[in-house]
Formats: structure tokens, sequence, C-alpha cells
């Protein structure tokens, strides 16, 4: 699983957003907001990566339960198939 | 081809019709500087803002005017660290208080509260489309001939105190934002760019402009105590 081109993370006013630029501004037109650990899972779906590996880093990352990283994680890239911003 | 300064920025206008001439007369200019750059109008601007405008339809003397600014916030952008920020922006003895919100809340009814009860000491900067610049540090708002459907705008720049998220509601209340809140505010009423670059600087000035200057969300009816709630807080510093 990888994010779609054109999807961009930044920290505005430190708040983390996701915003489209070039193609995809055709198919999304406004601005995503993440939490922390939305733009950690965020920078590693970049360069892509499965739903274990993903759960692998936040348990590296976080000191949570493995119960907790994997519900965290699913919760997350439902989110990110549901608006498309995953390929 | 005729020469204007808007936002203090020189630059050439040649349009196909007489309407954007007309609109930014004010904002002509006569002096030494050179044009940073010209805006040679053609169809293929006009039905590009065609386009953007979707459902509705309008002439193409309008669309016209609009490509016209969208030239110049673009140059603005990639050039002079500005943006088109989509909000009534009044100046009280010499600073600025912007107040924002989606077209019908009721941006312009409020800055008609604020000229109600304070008269000639509100300078209406632009009613509409103002362009905001951050310069050595400082935010300052600019008029527009681009000035809204009450056509208010006055070719002058002043130094921003403050801006406010507008809400209806029938009690007057205000309270302070955080960054956080105001963003999605700020992203939804300037124009978004397509390119990385533009984007970067975009979200570069907006940084900027919501950690240096106070922010404030004023849920309002249309009433004299609606003024006095938003300008006590932002002009007195004086919240309820």
């Amino acid at each position: 699983m990888k994010i779609k081109d054109g999807f961009v993370l930044r920290e505005v006013a430190g708040s983390f957003i996701v915003v489209a630029v070039g193609e995809a501004v055709k198919n999304f037109n406004g601005i995503i907001n993440l939490n922390e650990t939305g733009a950690f899972l965020w920078k590693i779906l970049e360069k892509g990566a499965t739903k274990e590996q993903l759960i692998a880093k936040l348990l590296e990352e976080y000191d949570v339960d493995e119960k907790t990283a994997t519900a965290d994680v699913e919760t997350f890239i439902n989110k990110l198939s549901e608006a498309k911003l995953v390929k | 081809m005729p020469i204007y300064k808007v936002a203090d920025v020189v630059f050439a206008i040649k349009p196909i019709y007489k309407y954007t001439a007309r609109l930014c007369e004010k904002y002509l200019y006569s002096g030494d500087e050179a044009p940073e750059f010209s805006a040679v109008m053609t169809n293929s601007d006009i039905d590009a803002e065609r386009n953007q405008a979707g459902a509705e339809t309008f002439p193409d003397y309008y669309l016209e005017s609009l490509a016209v600014f969208r030239k110049l916030c673009d140059y603005i952008l990639s050039c002079r660290q500005g943006i088109i920020f989509h909000s009534s922006a009044v100046a009280v003895d010499g600073k600025a208080y912007l107040f924002t919100a989606p077209s019908g809340t009721g941006k312009s009814t409020h800055a008609r509260l604020w000229r109600e009860m304070l008269g000639d000491k509100v300078v209406m900067i632009n009613d509409d489309k103002p362009i905001i610049r951050f310069i050595d540090g400082d935010f300052y708002v600019y008029g527009t001939p681009w000035n809204g459907k009450h056509h208010l705008d006055t070719n002058a720049h002043a130094k921003i105190a403050a801006i406010c998220e507008i809400r209806q509601g029938k009690e007057n209340k205000i309270c302070r934002i955080s960054p956080q809140e105001m963003l999605s505010v700020v992203f939804n009423q300037t124009i978004r760019p397509v390119e990385l670059d533009k984007m970067d600087n975009l979200l570069s000035i907006v940084d900027k402009l919501l950690t240096s200057v106070p922010l404030f969300r004023l849920t309002c009816d249309i009433s004299r105590e609606a003024a006095e709630t938003s300008y006590n807080a932002m002009v007195k510093n004086n919240i309820k």
C-alpha cells in the first residue's frame, strides 16, 4: 500500500495537513487533518508499506500494545482507502 | 498598455473588454517603476475562468476581470509572499481588521455595522478580495479593485491587527481561537494553487499568518451589539 502521487503532507501552524497538488487536485480539493500518529504512518506510506509493517513501526515508535496498534492502523488505512488516497 | 499598481505591484493589463479597465481605474499608475509583468488577456483566459466558475454563468467581460485578478494573485504568491484572502477588511486608526467567512455569512454586513457604529473612523480597505502580504516580518492588507457587490475598496494598505471568522448565531459572542482552528477557514478563503512550489509558498505564508496575527471567532446577529462585541475584543482587547 502506498500514498497516491499528488498528495503531500505538511506541517502548518502546528498542524499536520495533507493537500493535493497537480493532477490530484481534480479529484480532491480540500485539506485533511492528521494527528501526530497519522502523520507518522503517512510518512511510512509515502514509501509504501504493508499493514503488518505499519503495525510494527508503530510498536517500535510508540508505547502501545499490539491490539491498540493494530486497531489504530486499521482505522487509519480504512480512512485512507475511503478517501482514495492510497493505491 | 495601461499600467496599474495593486498591492504595491506594478503591472500592465491588455484587456479585451473595457470593463476591466474601468474596474481598475483607481489603481492606474503613472510613476517611474517598470511593470513587473503584463497581463495580456486572451479568450482562453476567459474560457479557463468560465470553467472555474462552475454552474454559475457570468458575462465574458466579468470573467476577464477575474482572470486578471488570478494572474495578479499568481504573481504575488510566486514572487511577493502574498495571497488573496476572501474577507471584508476594514482599517481603524491605521490598523486593519479582517472578517472572513464563506460567501453569504455576513462579512460585508458586519463591516457595515462597524461603519454605522464608528462612522468616518472606518476605512474600507476592501469588502471582498483584499490581498495580504508578508513584508519585513509583518502582515499588511491591501485594497484591490475586486471589491465585491457593494463596490467598497480604498487604494490603501494597513498592518493587520486581527483576523475574525464570522458565524451566524442568535447570541453575540467572541473568543480567541487557535491557528489550528483557523487553518481550514483561511485555506477555504484563498486561491489554492495546483503546482507544488506555489502550494508550498501558500502554506508558508499561512503558517506565518496564523502564528503571528491574533485570531478570533465571532458568533453574531445583525445588530449594533454584534459590532460592539467584535470591536471591544479586536480593538480594545476586551473579551466579555
